[in-house]
């Protein structure tokens, strides 16, 4: 059971997180601004904080800073405010995620999903990726996702996804060279060995396969990002 | 002191006593260390300065007959020139009438002189037979029956000069013949008597003295048993007069209680004209005055006419000296000349001429005073400095012509920059004249205006885009809630088809209004230029198959198919990606939207010249009653109102992307046939 902070000024979106959260599993405090925020996050056990941007008394991001000085739990921003200049300031300041509203409730959970298993699991996972030393080789990976080439397995937040041999290929040669931007005709010839003639458009349908079934978001991906007019990477993550 | 109108009043009054004072005292000492003191004309006799004149009268005499000798000869020896015919023979200084009369008592003939216009002044009281040797012709001013006794009275009568056979006899000393030896050398005159006999007297009681001598005798007596009186008066009234003089320098101009230069009405008019008119005036009395020496006026009244003229020759050149200084002390020396005033009056009637904004007239003057003047130096070639003058001066006028054009240049330079959109010009007004003084105020105002309105604009769009942005928060929040709840009630079973539909409905408007507020948003932003551009290379194809990646399931979910022609070469441009994504994403957005379901879609990438040209054509689902304009006007859709996908904001972002990115977004309809046309700049 994993308690999470919703922090929004407007009772009836805190409410209505409240009913999709639940609907998951997860036990919900609630709190209408920064101030109270800050409150219930000393007097609980949270796991994960959605906060809001504008609010009285303290807004989000000052909340933020506070929570910021002495924790490391999750913080996903919600806010209205959808520049891009938002977004940045959002994260430069120490959130993990940022949505945007209004938000796709499906979008939420996800995130939410992805934060608490990212935080509440990697401090268990360094054991296990002790015990399976022998296969570390055979493992790449970019932040929370994974591929075992042994098992041919992929992995994001700990939860498996099923790729046809073809978006396999293609994530592999990517995560592989993770970091590195390939143009359509580059992953052609490198994933199938042969020159890639008219054949372009097809790897871009895979691509948005793929991006659509590890990312939470395929429009704002995370993993597999696209540089338009330029080529495909996989974002290397530590 | 210097304020004191009597001081100066007496200084003016003194001034010409003293200098009087100085003058006959100079005179005195002259005279008396030349002649002491003399009591009456036989005394003026014995002067050298009588024996001279006396000698000049004499040589103007015979000088003339010689004259008159060649006339004669002309005329013919044995005609006689008769009293009526008698003509006039000019000499170097005097002019003759002689008339021939009989003398029975003397064999040759004589010549009577009627009329003399000898200029010295003694001629008229000597009486004088001149022979010419060579014909015995006989000339003379006495009137007699006999000659011959006349020269026999002439010789021995009273004072007398006679010269026969290259001797002197005569009983005047300075001129007898032991003096002659000396004033030959500088009169060069005893020379002319050769050939001819002179016999001449004078009555010493019918003389008079001349009129410096006379004068010089009055001052004598002014100072008669006071012989030591000069020689402290010199000194006296020369302290005096400089002493008066440095005064009045001083203190002219100065009145009481006023701190400036007085002007009095004398000081305001031309200075040329009181100069001309002063030096006349002084000319004219110091010619008067010479002319009076000479002259025959009485000379009991010569005294009066000489310091009448003194007294007037000093008052006009007091008033010209103190008005001179005057004007100097006010600074007005140099405005107060006419010609000043002339020259003033020209540059400034040019100026205004050609500061008038009527430049015909102003090119008329100056084409015209350009051939004018080179014409007037064309007439001087004749004289070397002409030609360099001329020259000079072509020279100048094309330096000028071509400083003109250097500032028409300027005012070219400003009008293009604005034109090409950058009204931040200044043009410095003061470096300019006449009409391009005029235009690049002109200029300066309109650019002034543009950049104003330019920043009003901009201020205007920033604002809009500002206060869109922030309505658009406080617009999400409910419909997040909206939304949210929504989607809760879609969750709920409810087994009543109707609130089902309803819902549906609701589901679809709140999830319209959301994509409605964020194009509005970026509209706004992307048409006010409010958009940070991360330009790089971009490989345009590459773009195509990436967006057709995204766009495939879209596309085939409406059966539309993709007919593309691209170049197999990349295309490169330099553009935003992402910007550029947005470009192509609302145009292919579009497509799936309005494109009739089952239609082809051809896309076509073309690289130009020096262009990139991309195309894209696909058969409107719905009739298209509506121009390509209005299209791409915001809020407007292609069917006013029918659909409710979209905000119709897809193809104005698009556009204004595009152009923000220096790039050319162009709609066209044909019927049903739907073109956009987009061209790249290519990048190499």
């Amino acid at each position: 059971m994993y308690n999470i902070l919703v922090v929004d000024d407007d009772k009836e979106i805190v409410n209505a997180i409240e009913i999709y959260l639940s609907q998951e599993g997860y036990h919900i405090i609630k709190a209408y601004d920064g101030e109270e925020a800050l409150e219930k996050l000393k007097e609980n056990e949270i796991h994960l904080i959605i906060l809001d941007i504008m609010m009285p008394n303290k807004d989000g991001l000052e909340t933020l800073q506070e929570i910021r000085k002495d924790k490391t739990i999750p913080v996903i921003m919600l806010s209205a405010k959808s520049e891009d200049y938002d977004k940045i300031s959002g994260l430069n300041t120490g959130a993990d995620d940022y949505v945007t509203k209004p938000f796709n409730p499906l979008e939420l959970i996800a995130r939410v999903k992805s934060n608490i298993r990212r935080y509440v699991d990697f401090s268990h996972v360094n054991y296990a990726t002790e015990n399976t030393k022998l296969q570390k080789e055979k493992v790449l990976k970019t932040g929370a996702l994974e591929i075992n080439d042994e098992t041919k397995k992929v992995m994001v937040d700990g939860k498996e996804i099923k790729l046809t041999a073809t978006e396999y290929n293609i994530l592999k040669f990517l995560l592989k060279n993770k970091g590195k931007v390939y143009s359509i005709e580059q992953i052609y010839e490198n994933v199938w060995n042969e020159e890639s003639y008219g054949a372009e458009n097809i790897i871009a349908v895979h691509i948005r396969h793929i991006r659509e079934k590890i990312e939470i978001n395929p429009k704002e991906p995370k993993y597999l990002k696209v540089i338009w007019g330029i080529g495909y990477k996989v974002e290397d993550i530590k | 002191m210097k304020e004191s109108t009597l001081l100066k009043f007496l200084c003016y009054v003194s001034i010409p006593i003293m200098i009087f004072v100085l003058v006959i005292s100079m005179i005195n000492v002259s005279i008396t260390s030349q002649y002491g003191e003399m009591q009456g004309p036989e005394e003026y006799v014995e002067t050298e300065e009588f024996g001279m004149e006396y000698l000049e009268t004499l040589i103007y005499n015979v000088k003339a007959i010689k004259r008159d000798k060649q006339q004669i000869k002309e005329v013919g020896e044995n005609q006689t020139i008769s009293y009526e015919s008698a003509t006039e023979y000019t000499t170097d200084t005097s002019y003759r009438y002689y008339r021939e009369i009989e003398d029975e008592s003397y064999a040759y003939p004589v010549y009577y002189e009627v009329e003399n216009y000898n200029n010295t002044r003694i001629s008229r009281y000597i009486n004088y037979i001149i022979i010419d040797k060579e014909n015995g012709n006989m000339f003379t001013n006495i009137k007699s029956n006999n000659y011959p006794e006349e020269i026999n009275k002439l010789k021995t009568e009273k004072t007398n000069w006679n010269y026969q056979d290259g001797n002197i006899a005569t009983n005047i000393d300075s001129i007898n013949e032991e003096s002659a030896k000396y004033f030959t050398s500088s009169y060069n005159s005893i020379n002319n008597f050769e050939g001819y006999e002179i016999y001449s007297n004078i009555n010493p009681s019918t003389l008079t003295y001349s009129n410096s001598l006379y004068i010089q005798q009055v001052v004598y007596n002014m100072f008669k048993g006071h012989e030591n009186l000069p020689t402290y008066l010199i000194p006296l009234s020369t302290i005096l007069l400089i002493t008066m003089i440095v005064y009045l320098i001083w203190a002219t101009g100065h009145e009481k209680g006023k701190k400036e230069i007085q002007l009095n009405s004398i000081d305001k008019i031309s200075y040329e004209l009181v100069s001309i008119v002063i030096m006349f005036v002084i000319g004219m009395v110091m010619s008067f005055a010479l002319a009076s020496i000479e002259s025959q006026i009485p000379q009991k009244i010569l005294v009066s006419v000489f310091l009448l003229c003194y007294l007037i020759g000093y008052a006009c050149l007091a008033v010209w000296v103190s008005t001179t200084i005057r004007r100097l002390k006010a600074k007005q020396f140099i405005r107060s000349f006419t010609t000043y005033k002339v020259c003033r009056w020209v540059k400034v009637t040019i100026k205004k001429i050609t500061d008038k904004e009527n430049s015909n007239r102003k090119m008329t003057i100056l084409y015209w005073g350009f051939i004018l003047i080179s014409m007037i130096l064309a007439c001087t070639m004749w004289s070397g400095i002409g030609v360099f003058v001329l020259i000079a001066f072509w020279i100048w006028t094309f330096y000028k012509l071509l400083q003109y054009n250097k500032k028409v240049q300027k005012i070219n330079e400003a009008l293009r920059n604005i034109y090409e959109g950058n009204p931040n010009v200044k043009l410095n007004e003061e470096e300019l004249e006449g009409t391009l003084k005029i235009m690049a105020k002109y200029i300066n105002d309109i650019a002034g205006g543009f950049t104003n309105a330019i920043e009003q604009s901009l201020k205007s769009e920033r604002l809009k885009t500002e206060l869109i942005t922030n309505v658009s928060h406080d617009i999400k929040t409910p419909l997040t809630s909206i939304i949210n709840y929504v989607d809760l009630l879609k969750k709920q079973e409810i087994n009543n088809a109707q609130i089902e539909q309803y819902i549906a409905i609701l589901d679809k408007k709140s999830q319209r209004l959301k994509k409605l507020i964020e194009d509005l948003v970026e509209a706004s932003k992307v048409s006010s230029g409010n958009v940070k551009l991360n330009m790089e290379i971009i490989n345009l194809k590459e773009l195509l198959n990436q967006t057709v990646g995204e766009f495939e399931d879209k596309l085939e979910k409406k059966n539309l198919k993709l007919e593309m022609d691209l170049p197999n070469e990349n295309v490169r441009i330099k553009a935003d990606n992402r910007y550029l994504y947005r470009v192509i994403e609302n145009v292919f957005s579009n497509i799936s939207k309005y494109a009739l379901e089952g239609s082809r879609v051809y896309i076509k990438l073309e690289e130009q010249k020096d262009e990139v040209y991309l195309e894209f054509k696909n058969i409107s689902k719905d009739k298209l009653n509506i121009s390509a304009e209005e299209l791409m006007q915001r809020f407007v859709r292609g069917d006013k109102s029918r659909y409710t996908e979209g905000s119709g904001l897809g193809l104005s972002i698009a556009e204004s992307l595009t152009e923000l990115q220096g790039g050319n977004f162009k709609i066209d309809i044909d019927g049903d046939l739907f073109k956009v046309e987009i061209t790249w700049k290519k990048e190499h």
